[in-house]
């Protein structure tokens, strides 16, 4: 089975700052992959390994993003056999179907696929829409919030996860998916995948995005106000502490 | 663009009449798509629509129906598609999208009419930030956040127009089971004061510590996403944040939780946090009024002790 799982580079959100002018200061943030892109790279790794498949991950976005070796390389040391990456500066990926018709574009310019696998939204914009409209751009079966795929010969039983209740259905191939949060713990890379991923093949993909227009507009961008807090902060957990503790809920709710 | 018709797609009927409510705010030009027979349309016949299609559903999933409402859509020139949050809607969201031409703004937190564009808003990063965004060409989809709207105080009348949708549904993927899962989590977005549990609880079992804690307080007991959704200790209602419930009691009281830009998107309506955590240098101490640096399990029960 030929597999592709695709995933996001984004600025890390933990070092985001603050601009004076409040809006988001991304210039110090380090680049990682989604959070949730690496339980894709694990259910895809999986999936692979069930069906001797061959796993190729994709990542679409800017050079400042995916010029790096060391991104390329974390992608590589958890599983995927080669990687692929459009890099274009000339368009931002800051709306879910722009980002699809990229991804799209550079699905059909591979000699073909068996499963395309998504994460459940991305880190920074987290709009959980992209793998559906790949899936609906190609004209392909495409199933949200995946909790489980079960490959029964060229169909995959896909259990599917809603508010009330669970769906399982049966997905014909190709076809997109994109799989929850909690379909797997991903795995931290051996040293040896590391060692490994070094020398695995990254190929830049020439895909043109004419096509990957952007549909919405986006007007500002701006930290909201800060809830103030007394912040006061005590060390230890002595009996001392706990009676402070206990002192302040006293004071405040009982 | 200014959108003179708004599509409202909704397979609860709760979220049908939020969502109408919210679309008459903005045109009286709705129309709403249900899935569902005749007799399920004429239930819902005074949500506030000019018109009500129907969709039935007892050989399909609604997601079939995809590129049907696609081109009920587009017999407008230009029109609004809102939808609620849910994981299905999402799903239909995404694919009418594409058929549409359009990308999705999904959780929407407000949605105004701004002379005479739609502007929406949205929070990305984590958390970090809300961004402004209008669409760009002839047709929007979004997904609107909970009770954005507010209350439903309108009445509307009963409309006469129930049809059938025209085009047939397209089945994509074959559904083989259905299991309904009950929810049973708790309301924590009305919830007073919530004992809020995080990964630096070791194991299953320790919950009870918590739930002890909760009940001295009078307090629910919520947590973080991975609390619910890794280690699968409490319902997935149940976990507290940007893409969980939003919660604003008068007491957070957090427990082992690392205070992460997406759980504190969650809390931050909260009257008063208090934050115990072994790691001085956790990012819940700069949300907290009141914290201690040090180990849950020797304050907790040592709390307890005091309470009783
Ligand atoms: C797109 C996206 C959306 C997300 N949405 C949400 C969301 O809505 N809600 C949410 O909660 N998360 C969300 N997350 C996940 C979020 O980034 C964090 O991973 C998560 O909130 C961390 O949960 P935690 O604080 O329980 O665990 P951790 O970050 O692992 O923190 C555990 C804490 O416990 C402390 N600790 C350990 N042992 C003890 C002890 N004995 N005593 C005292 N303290 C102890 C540790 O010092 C640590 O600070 C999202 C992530 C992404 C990428």
């Amino acid at each position: 089975m030929k597999i592709i799982v695709c995933c996001k580079i984004v600025p890390d959100e933990q070092e985001i700052g603050v601009l004076p002018s409040k809006e988001l200061d991304l210039s110090k943030a380090s680049w990682k992959i989604s959070q949730y892109d690496l339980n894709a790279i694990e259910a895809a790794k999986k999936l692979s390994s069930e069906t001797s498949g061959f796993l190729t991950a994709l990542s679409v976005g800017r050079s400042s993003a995916l010029e790096g070796t060391k991104i390329r390389k974390d992608i590589l040391s958890r599983g995927p056999e080669e990687l692929a990456l459009v890099i274009d500066d000339t368009h931002m990926f800051s709306d879910s179907l722009e980002t699809a018709k990229a991804i799209a574009a550079a699905l059909k310019s591979t000699d073909g696929f068996d499963v395309v696998l998504c994460g459940t939204g991305s880190g920074d914009l987290y709009s959980q829409e992209v793998g559906i409209q790949v899936g609906a751009l190609l004209d392909i079966p495409t199933v949200n919030n995946v909790t489980d795929i079960r490959p029964n010969g060229n169909i995959l039983e896909v259990e599917r996860t809603l508010e009330d209740g669970i769906e399982v259905l049966e997905v014909t191939l190709p076809a997109v998916l994109s799989v929850t949060s909690d379909i797997n713990v991903p795995s931290v890379p051996a040293m040896k995948e590391i060692m490994r991923a070094g020398k695995k093949p990254v190929h830049v993909l020439e895909v043109p995005l004419t096509d990957a227009l952007p549909s919405i507009n986006n007007l500002s961008q701006q930290v909201p106000d800060q809830q103030e807090r007394r912040m006061i902060i005590i060390e230890g957990d002595d009996e001392e502490a706990v009676e402070s503790l206990y002192q302040f809920l006293k004071k405040e709710i009982l | 663009m200014p959108f003179q018709s708004i599509f409202v797609i909704s397979e609860k009927k709760e979220s049908l009449y939020e969502l109408c409510f919210g679309a008459r705010k903005l045109s009286d030009q709705v129309t709403a798509v249900i899935f569902g027979d005749r007799t399920a349309a004429e239930n819902v016949a005074d949500c506030g629509a000019k018109c009500v299609l129907y969709c039935p559903t007892e050989s399909c999933i609604p997601e079939d129906y995809c590129k049907a409402i696609a081109s009920e859509v587009k017999k407008s020139p230009c029109a609004l598609v809102l939808l609620n949050n849910s994981v299905r809607s999402r799903c239909i969201a995404g694919k009418l999208g594409a058929y549409l031409d359009t990308a999705v703004i999904t959780c929407a937190s407000e949605i105004v009419a701004d002379n005479g564009d739609i502007v929406c808003k949205r929070t990305v990063y984590g958390g970090a930030a809300i961004s402004s965004q209008a669409f760009t060409g002839s047709y929007g989809v979004i997904t609107v956040g909970n009770g954005i709207f507010g209350d439903i105080d309108a009445k509307y009348p009963v409309t006469e127009k129930i049809e059938q949708i025209s085009e047939k549904p397209e089945c994509t993927v074959k559904i083989i089971a259905r299991n309904e899962k009950k929810s049973g989590g708790t309301n924590l977005a009305a919830a007073k004061r919530i004992v809020d549990v995080g990964r630096g609880l070791a194991s299953e079992e320790d919950l009870d510590m918590c739930n002890q804690l909760a009940s001295l307080l009078d307090a629910e007991v919520g947590c973080s996403r991975p609390v619910a959704e890794n280690n699968k200790w409490m319902p997935i209602s149940n976990y507290i944040g940007l893409t969980g419930t939003t919660v604003k009691p008068d007491l957070l009281f957090a427990l082992g939780v690392s205070g992460q830009v997406q759980h504190i998107a969650g809390i931050n309506k909260s009257k008063v946090i208090v934050a115990i955590n072994k790691d001085k240098n956790a990012p819940i101490f700069k949300n907290a009024d009141f914290g201690i640096v040090g180990d849950i399990y020797k304050i907790v029960p040592a709390l307890i002790k005091k309470l009783s």
